[in-house]
């Protein structure tokens, strides 16, 4: 039943762990029973160089069933999914702050989970908010381009949505084979037609586009400039909608992208009206 | 011509049909092609800030009709293109594997007869949805004056129908759409209505029966190109949510495309303010339970262009407030400016745990530079008697400001409302409204 309250002392101690759920769940257990509160936990591909003796936690398989179950359990499997999503989700220093949720959430129970206005579960929800708006846009922003009949796109979120994105697509594209390049985390989604796996990938060459591809998306580019209405322009609007680091993959933003009104810094320092701009006269624009 | 041309035609013409949602319904994908969203996907956003999620589209610009106010009226001298309906397919499934788009958005101009261009819509939904297994979204618009057959055999193929209701009043229609009737666009609106009823009945019945347009129907009308007051044109809306069930009222600001004598001049700008402010009172409407009387009236038949709708309605009514955000039940709190319908329910969650206090309410999402105005938390407020010039300060819309001036001044003048001559600088304007709402309190 809810309601026991784990003593957890502060340490002067960073504990690293392997980066994975498991790892991190292996970190709640160790603090419990060694009744211990770290000053941080790390994975350790990106500890930081402190002054604080760290300590490798293992990874243990069992060890994380137990806790995940335990929460399941002793707090509410809701409390479970804001843990996962938020381990995905970009929030810095998102170990401890799930490891002071939790130690929370077994003295209150599950009315944690709908604590909105509490200091420590409110940006929490904040950064599970984050990830699955980021996760629900990159569904409709991944632009996939045919490769010899499998569909392959990159894209560069800042939390880590491809477990949340592989479900949707392999739902729509039933019958496809479906590569997705995270470039942000050099991880990438493989579909096919009944599974998905993760892969690590440091780089990625993407072959040349064929006649057919290119077509499709110089029509797709079309429609996209013939659709907007000149009357109501609005680019503040736009960029708040389709926010610009979007941009970069997406086939009919390049143009966009690569337009005059958007010089690097360098270029808009040497510009002057008698000088037009490189970027100007690349795009060989005629009056 | 080539397909490049056509589309871009064809799209050019489609522009000004307002709605490109995906939104209403959830089909898991199965053997074919694509799934659907209930809560809809945005694929991408134009320069003009609206959102694409359809390949939206005309069949053909070839229309029999003149209506004045259209691009495509057949007295206006433009190219005109039609698509196949397999060129039509094909486009649309390339798209739709590539993630360009969450379905299709397909309307037509009127060529040859209304039943005619129903027939060669349908056949290309055929295409899309029996030869492709197509299960992605679908959002057709019927012709007025086609055969209830025929709108019948388009909604079991569509997710979502509409039928443009046009101009906000009968006169209006027959003035600018003289060959358009309200009986015309109203009776299949019915029919749908009506169908979809049936087919809930149907459906609870039989598990695999046809689902006929499970997304429901929307409209449009356009703003701004007759001479129509704002009230009237909410109370329209609000009757047709209430008769014909309708999921979505769209509001198109017009935009001069033709010089005509029973039209505003050519040089006028789109109303966008006006439309911006009726999108607001249609929320109201639809998700703070707010009816059409209570935000405007027969006396008070505009909108304020200085103050969003539920803050007009704020500070017309003071002596609702202040509200006690511990206690007030749902319907109370969505009465408050700065807490939408998500922070209203969340505060109704939150507030079983423990009483809220100011800096929980923030953490909560609800805006206090609005809210702490008509609020009580813990036994605090923070209206007084004294500060009815810093709420009204504090209300005023900063996208009265963004639009421009020449916004605030299509707006008609009334006795509450200062008139704002051309050509007054901003924060001037601004300061002469808010001298002049706070003396009419």
């Amino acid at each position: 039943m809810p309601g026991f309250k784990l003593v957890m002392e502060p340490r002067d101690e960073v504990y690293l762990y392997d980066g994975s759920l498991a790892g991190f769940y292996c970190c709640v257990h160790t603090c419990v029973y060694d009744h211990a509160m770290p000053t941080a936990i790390q994975p350790q591909e990106e500890a930081q160089q402190s002054l604080l003796p760290s300590r490798r936690i293992p990874t243990n398989r069992d060890q994380a069933l137990r806790v995940r179950e335990a929460i399941i359990r002793e707090v509410c499997p809701r409390a479970l999914e804001l843990c996962e999503h938020v381990f995905l989700s970009c929030m810095e220093k998102k170990e401890l702050a799930l490891l002071q949720f939790l130690r929370l959430s077994f003295a209150q129970g599950p009315q944690i989970a709908e604590s909105y206005a509490d200091p420590l579960v409110s940006p929490l929800l904040k950064a599970e908010k984050y990830l699955l708006r980021e996760a629900h846009l990159l569904c409709g922003f991944i632009r996939f381009a045919d490769h010899e009949g499998t569909l392959l796109a990159t894209i560069s979120p800042k939390n880590f949505v491809l477990p949340r994105l592989a479900p949707h697509f392999m739902d729509r594209y039933s019958q496809e084979t479906l590569l997705i390049y995270d470039r942000t985390h050099r991880v990438v989604l493989l579909c096919t037609q009944s599974r998905w796996e993760l892969l690590a990938c440091e780089t990625i060459d993407l072959p040349q586009y064929s006649q057919e591809e290119l077509f499709y998306q110089a029509l797709w580019s079309r429609f996209y400039q013939t659709i907007a209405i000149r009357e109501r322009e609005n680019p503040i609007c736009r960029r708040n909608l389709l926010p610009m680091r979007y941009w970069e993959n997406m086939v009919e933003m390049r143009d966009s992208l690569n337009s005059p009104q958007r010089l690097s810094p360098a270029a808009k320092g040497s510009s002057s009206l008698a000088h037009p701009a490189p970027a100007a006269i690349d795009s060989g624009q005629t009056p | 011509m080539d397909l490049m041309e056509k589309l871009t035609l064809l799209a050019d013409s489609a522009k000004y049909d307002v709605a490109c949602t995906s939104s209403g319904v959830d089909r898991p994908g199965g053997k074919g092609l694509g799934n659907a969203v209930a809560a809809g996907i945005c694929h991408s956003f134009a320069a003009d800030g609206r959102c694409i999620s359809l390949l939206k589209v005309l069949l053909s610009n070839q229309c029999i009709y003149n209506c004045r106010y259209c691009v495509n009226r057949v007295s206006n001298d433009v190219p005109r293109a039609a698509f196949t309906p397999q060129e039509l397919a094909e486009i649309t499934l390339q798209f739709y594997r590539r993630n360009y788009i969450e379905g299709l958005f397909l309307s037509s101009g009127v060529l040859g007869s209304p039943d005619h261009t129903m027939e060669l819509m349908i056949r290309a939904l055929e295409i899309l949805r029996h030869q492709h297994q197509f299960n992605g979204y679908i959002h057709a618009k019927a012709i007025p004056g086609a055969s209830p057959a025929l709108v019948e055999k388009l909604g079991l193929l569509a997710d979502r129908m509409s039928i443009n209701i046009e101009l906000p009043s009968e006169d209006s229609l027959m003035r600018l759409a003289p060959n358009k009737t309200k009986e015309a666009i109203l009776s299949p609106m019915d029919q749908v209505a009506k169908g979809m009823v049936e087919n809930q009945r149907a459906l609870t019945l039989y598990r695999h029966a046809p689902r006929f347009v499970p997304a429901g129907q929307s409209t449009q009308m356009i703003i701004g190109a007759s001479p129509e007051t704002d009230y009237q044109i909410l109370r329209l809306a609000s009757s047709l949510y209430r008769k014909y069930s309708l999921k979505r009222v769209f509001f198109s600001a017009y935009i001069p495309t033709a010089s005509d004598t029973l039209l505003p001049a050519l040089d006028t700008k789109p109303p966008l303010l006006r439309e911006h402010r009726l999108y607001q009172a249609d929320f109201l409407m639809r998700q703070y339970q707010f009816q059409a009387e209570e935000i405007l009236s027969k006396d008070t038949p505009n909108f304020n262009p200085f103050l969003d709708p539920k803050c007009n309605w704020a500070v017309n009514h003071m002596d609702f407030f202040p509200v006690d955000v511990n206690k007030a039940p749902l319907e109370v709190l969505l009465r408050v400016p700065g807490i939408g319908p998500i922070s209203a329910r969340r505060i109704i969650t939150a507030r079983r745990s423990c009483a809220l206090t100011l800096e929980g309410l923030k953490r909560l999402g609800v805006v206090l530079k609005r809210a702490q105005y008509f609020i009580t938390v813990r036994g605090s407020t923070g209206l007084s008697p004294m500060g009815r010039e810093r709420v009204v300060r504090a209300l005023v819309d900063p996208k009265a400001i963004q639009f421009g001036m020449e916004q605030l001044s299509l707006f008609s003048p009334a006795p509450s409302i200062p008139a704002i001559e051309a050509g007054t600088p901003l924060e001037q304007a601004l300061e002469e409204a808010v001298s002049c709402l706070v003396s009419n309190l």
